[in-house]
């Protein structure tokens, strides 16, 4: 018995020891650098490139994180990570999104819900208009990284307000160009692109509409605000406010005439303030920020841009991921950002830090617009709705339809994108 | 037999997988709630995806723009072929140069000169806008404006097509026998009667053909549209393969995206069927005419 | 033949005009593309190919990637037509025609109607972002054409040079390898040439199964260099890539022209 009790015990030894090397191993093994990727437009990664370099090596051996970087446009991208999602083998663990996209990629199941990660505190962080858009299927579903949205830029030399409704846009611009002080009144966003969808949720909030509500289904596109928005925005170019050409206009081309002078209001995004006060721009010094022109009885409404970071079902690094967006959200971060890369904060205190208010001035105008953010509507089916919109619009500004029955054919058709996708309460 | 058939079979399934999987994949799909609204789940419709085809104008204004870009890019590049092939059916030197020359563009990837057309017709820099300017004195909105901007893309077609269309129809006219001519001649016949009578009757069965891979090809444009214009401006460049892809890309519908190809398959079938009538009845007349 | 003479130079002019545009614009500063008359201190660089052939991942990537699916299913494709369009020439003549009809059916058929069930093919079997994967459909759509071309080409040949090799005792390989296909090479050079002229230059199945940026052809990556760049379309780096995309397609249509016509011409005249 007394060999068998030595064998037996030299046995488990034997199997003590072989457990105990395994699970060394596995410490070993996850010791190893968490390698964790993020896709992002081309100019978020490039702004973000330091970040990611210091990141890094704060993580050093833990994390290593990589951002791929895709196409600019917001469509071109959103194709990008989309067959990359259908594909089935994603390439990466997070993934920057557009506030639009959000519902859509939520619904469709390739986003972690975020609850678990994020604390109320980091809930009371963020400004207010930042926490817009970040919420689907009933939970978090992305966190911010920069607070977007639509402004109404005015020429300071050439009046001492800005106006407040529609009328009076029309009027100032009437004026200036009558006394030949520039060509054009107001350049905008016109081509059928998701820019025009933003332009005209402006106005049909600011006329006292609603583009959609998804609780109730209510589509307001052929209501009077809808109308009412389309004319005022076909009339700007049929009465010469703004040039025929806005029809083909982007952010870019609305800009490039703002800057050079030719016209005295534009809307944009916040980026375009530090392009204007570059050294080699005309209107340097003669611009002002405020929110966009609204009936006198209803508030102004600002569409919500945003872009924030999501963990994608499906990550072999949920972890990491995580400590990665935190880090690269955080108030540093978002203050290198936006001093360096004119990227709207979403954390309330920068909007607050006196160092950074007296330094751009901008931010305090933005700070003030924030209240009035309107994100667009937040459903799967935003896209088709968008699309909808646009081609009907478009249809309108180029003069083939009048306002009243493009609006109608928008809101037929988006009626029957609804009922086809069994979305109608 | 069994040999033969066998040597058949690889070649045989493959086709199968790409083709005829596809269309069975998508008559069922067609029947199918399968979208982001299902969680990207198949669930049986009804029919709905069917009854909106029928209903849904946009498809319907996407295929009369594409059979207008069809027609219109089919008929002046067989026009002009036919021009450049009889112009060209006699021995000449230089030969090499002329195929090659011709060759090129139909050989570049077509999203490589799509861009390039972008910027020719770009306004304001584009050298066609440019051109416009200094002869008419204002600009051409040549990609900005609906009514333009189609023509821009039958344009970028036929510059990639004509040549090879001429190559082919060469190619026909060179199968015609010459005696016929010196018969037709030695009877008194002007060249336009030649034309009429001899060169294009022979010839019918070549243009059918042209025509018919030609149009099928532009009945799916797809790769010029997306990067040339990605449909716009006002949806007036959209066509059906484009309206497609959006559906399944953009708007992950793939239930309605596969009831828009299947649906599309059957216009083009119905279409090539009667072009084929047309055109068997055209070579049996041929025939009739003039035995080669 | 006076026209005869003059429509040369200007089917030549229509042919390469676009092309020497975007030669021109290449090398062209973006201030000169935006102000073409003015003065300017610096009219030509080389900046935008510098950008181009820097980037990441560099351009010639994305050529090698095409080169890659291009030889590849031309290869693949060869390998299932050849045994097929033998057997079709063989074959009674009622089953060859209907094949030969169904062939040229699945030809005229748009291909670019079936991306969305190819995706969901890349999907369920894992095949995306594989450019050995990609060659899969590449080679199963080129069969129509390739099986049409080299059917053409057995048929043509005399039945007794086979018979008097099977007298001989050869096995159907052996006379595959050293009596038909030495034959029929010239129709194997063109139905290669157009085959991977296809591969190439595919675009709508390279769109869906390809994500991974290192990984993509060149028709695609041309079309995703449209938006690469904020505040203008980076026209000048589009010359430069167009030129260089261009460059080795150019050099293979100089070297193979007559295979090239001859494959396109013998499937028309008998097809």
């Amino acid at each position: 018995m007394n060999w068998m009790k030595r064998t037996s015990s030299r046995f488990i030894l034997v199997i003590v020891s072989i457990i105990a090397s395994t699970v060394l191993g596995v410490s070993t093994l996850a010791r190893q650098t968490d390698s964790v990727s993020i896709l992002m437009p081309a100019p978020f990664a490039d702004a973000t490139a330091e970040l990611v370099r210091s990141f890094n090596k704060e993580h050093k051996g833990r994390i290593h994180l990589d951002v791929i970087r895709g196409p600019l446009e917001t469509e071109s991208i959103s194709d990008l990570a989309i067959s990359s999602l259908l594909l089935g083998d994603t390439p990466f663990d997070g993934l920057l999104m557009d506030v639009t996209w959000v519902a859509k990629y939520a619904k469709a199941g390739w986003l972690a819900p975020l609850d678990a990660y994020f604390t109320d505190q980091d809930f009371a962080s963020l400004a207010p208009g930042a926490n817009e858009g970040n919420h689907a299927e009933g939970a978090l579903q992305r966190w911010p990284l920069t607070s977007d949205l639509g402004l109404l830029y005015w020429r300071t030399d050439l009046m001492d307000e800005p106006p407040r409704t529609p009328k009076q846009l029309e009027t100032i611009s009437s004026r200036l160009q009558n006394s030949g002080q520039v060509p054009f009144g107001y350049v905008w966003q016109g081509r059928q692109y998701e820019g025009l969808s933003c332009v005209f949720l402006e106005m049909i909030d600011g006329f006292g509409g609603e583009w959609y509500e998804p609780q109730s289904g209510a589509i307001g596109l052929d209501g009077p605000a809808g109308i009412a928005a389309a004319t005022w925005l076909q009339d700007l170019i049929a009465t010469g406010i703004s040039p025929r050409a806005v029809t083909n206009y982007s952010e870019s081309e609305s800009l490039q005439s703002f800057k050079s002078g030719n016209s005295a209001f534009m809307r944009n995004w916040p980026y375009a303030w530090a392009e204007l006060q570059k050294d080699d721009s005309p209107v340097k010094g003669k611009v002002g920020i405020t929110t966009m022109v609204a009936e006198s009885n209803q508030p102004p409404a600002a569409t919500i841009g945003s872009w924030g970071l999501s963990l994608l079902q499906g990550s072999h690094h949920p972890q990491s991921t995580i400590e990665a967006i935190k880090y690269l959200t955080n108030e540093q971060s978002q203050r290198y950002l936006f001093t360096n890369f004119g990227y709207t904060p979403t954390q309330a205190a920068l909007y607050k830090d006196e160092q950074l208010t007296n330094a751009y001035p901008s931010l305090v105008a933005i700070g003030e617009a924030l209240p009035y953010a309107r994100p667009r509507p937040q459903t799967p089916l935003y896209a088709q709705m968008s699309d909808v919109l646009q081609r009907n619009l478009s249809s309108t500004l180029t003069g083939l339809t009048p306002p009243p029955a493009a609006m109608k054919q928008a809101q037929d058709t988006t009626e029957q994108v609804l009922i086809a996708a069994g979305a109608t309460p | 037999m069994t040999t033969l058939l066998l040597l058949l079979l690889p070649s045989m399934l493959f086709m199968a997988g790409v083709f005829a999987l596809p269309l069975a994949r998508y008559l069922w799909l067609s029947f199918h709630a399968d979208s982001v609204m299902t969680g990207l789940v198949a669930i049986p419709n009804d029919g709905a995806n069917w009854n909106r085809f029928l209903n849904d104008l946009r498809y319907w204004q996407d295929l009369g723009q594409t059979l207008r870009f069809a027609v219109a890019s089919v008929t002046l590049e067989l026009l002009l072929g036919l021009a450049i092939a009889l112009l060209l059916n006699q021995p000449q030197r230089g030969r090499a140069l002329i195929r090659t020359t011709s060759l090129i563009p139909w050989a570049l990837p077509t999203t490589v000169m799509a861009l390039g057309w972008r910027w020719i017709f770009n306004t304001p820099y584009g050298p066609v806008n440019r051109l416009f300017e200094s002869v008419f004195g204002h600009s051409l909105n040549a990609l900005g404006e609906p009514s333009l901007a189609w023509l821009t893309t039958v344009y970028a077609d036929v510059w990639k097509t004509t040549p090879f269309v001429a190559l082919i129809l060469l190619a026909g006219l060179q199968t015609i026998p010459s005696d016929l001519y010196e018969a037709a001649r030695l009877e008194g016949a002007g060249a336009l009667t030649c034309l009429k009578k001899i060169t294009l009757p022979l010839l019918l069965p070549y243009l059918g053909l042209a025509l018919m891979f030609r149009m099928a090809q532009a009945f799916g444009v797809f790769d010029l549209i997306q990067v040339m214009t990605g449909g716009g401006p006002a949806s007036s460049t959209e066509s059906i393969a484009l309206y497609a892809y959006w559906n399944a890309l953009r708007f992950l519908d793939f239930g309605y995206s596969a009831t828009i190809m299947i649906g599309s398959f059957i216009i083009l079938t119905m279409m090539v069927a009667i072009a084929w009538v047309v055109i068997a009845t055209a070579r049996r007349r041929s025939v009739v005419g003039a035995p080669s | 033949m006076k026209m005869n003479r003059s429509i040369i130079p200007l089917l030549i002019i229509w042919s390469l005009a676009p092309l020497v545009w975007q030669l021109y614009t290449s090398f062209c500063t973006d201030q000169a593309l935006v102000m073409p008359f003015a003065e300017h201190a610096q009219r030509w660089t080389l900046a935008h190919y510098q950008s181009v052939l820097n980037s990441d991942p560099p351009f010639l990537n994305y050529l090698f990637n095409s080169l890659f699916a291009g030889v590849l299913s031309t290869l693949l494709t060869l390998i299932l037509a050849l045994p097929a369009s033998y057997s079709l020439s063989k074959l009674n003549q009622r089953t060859a025609t209907l094949i030969k009809a169904l062939l040229i059916g699945c030809a005229l058929f748009p291909y670019v109607l079936l991306f969305l069930a190819l995706l969901e093919v890349a999907r369920f079997l894992q095949l995306g972002n594989s450019l050995i994967a990609l060659s899969i459909p590449y080679a199963a759509l080129s069969q129509p054409l390739a099986v049409l071309l080299l059917t053409n080409a057995f048929a043509d040949l005399p039945t007794e040079l086979e018979d008097a090799a099977r007298v001989e005792g050869l096995t159907l390989l052996q006379r595959f390898r050293w009596i038909l296909l030495p034959l029929i090479a010239p129709a194997i050079a063109s139905t290669s040439i157009l085959v991977f002229l296809f591969s190439w230059n595919e675009y709508p199945i390279a769109l869906t199964w390809i994500s991974d940026s290192s990984k993509l052809t060149l028709p695609v990556a041309m079309a995703r260099i449209a938006g690469s760049s904020i505040h203008s379309v980076p026209y000048g780096p589009y010359a430069a890539a167009t030129v260089l995309g261009s460059i080795p397609l150019i050099l293979l249509v100089m070297a193979f022209q007559k295979p090239i016509v001859s494959g396109l011409t013998s499937g028309a005249v008998k097809g």
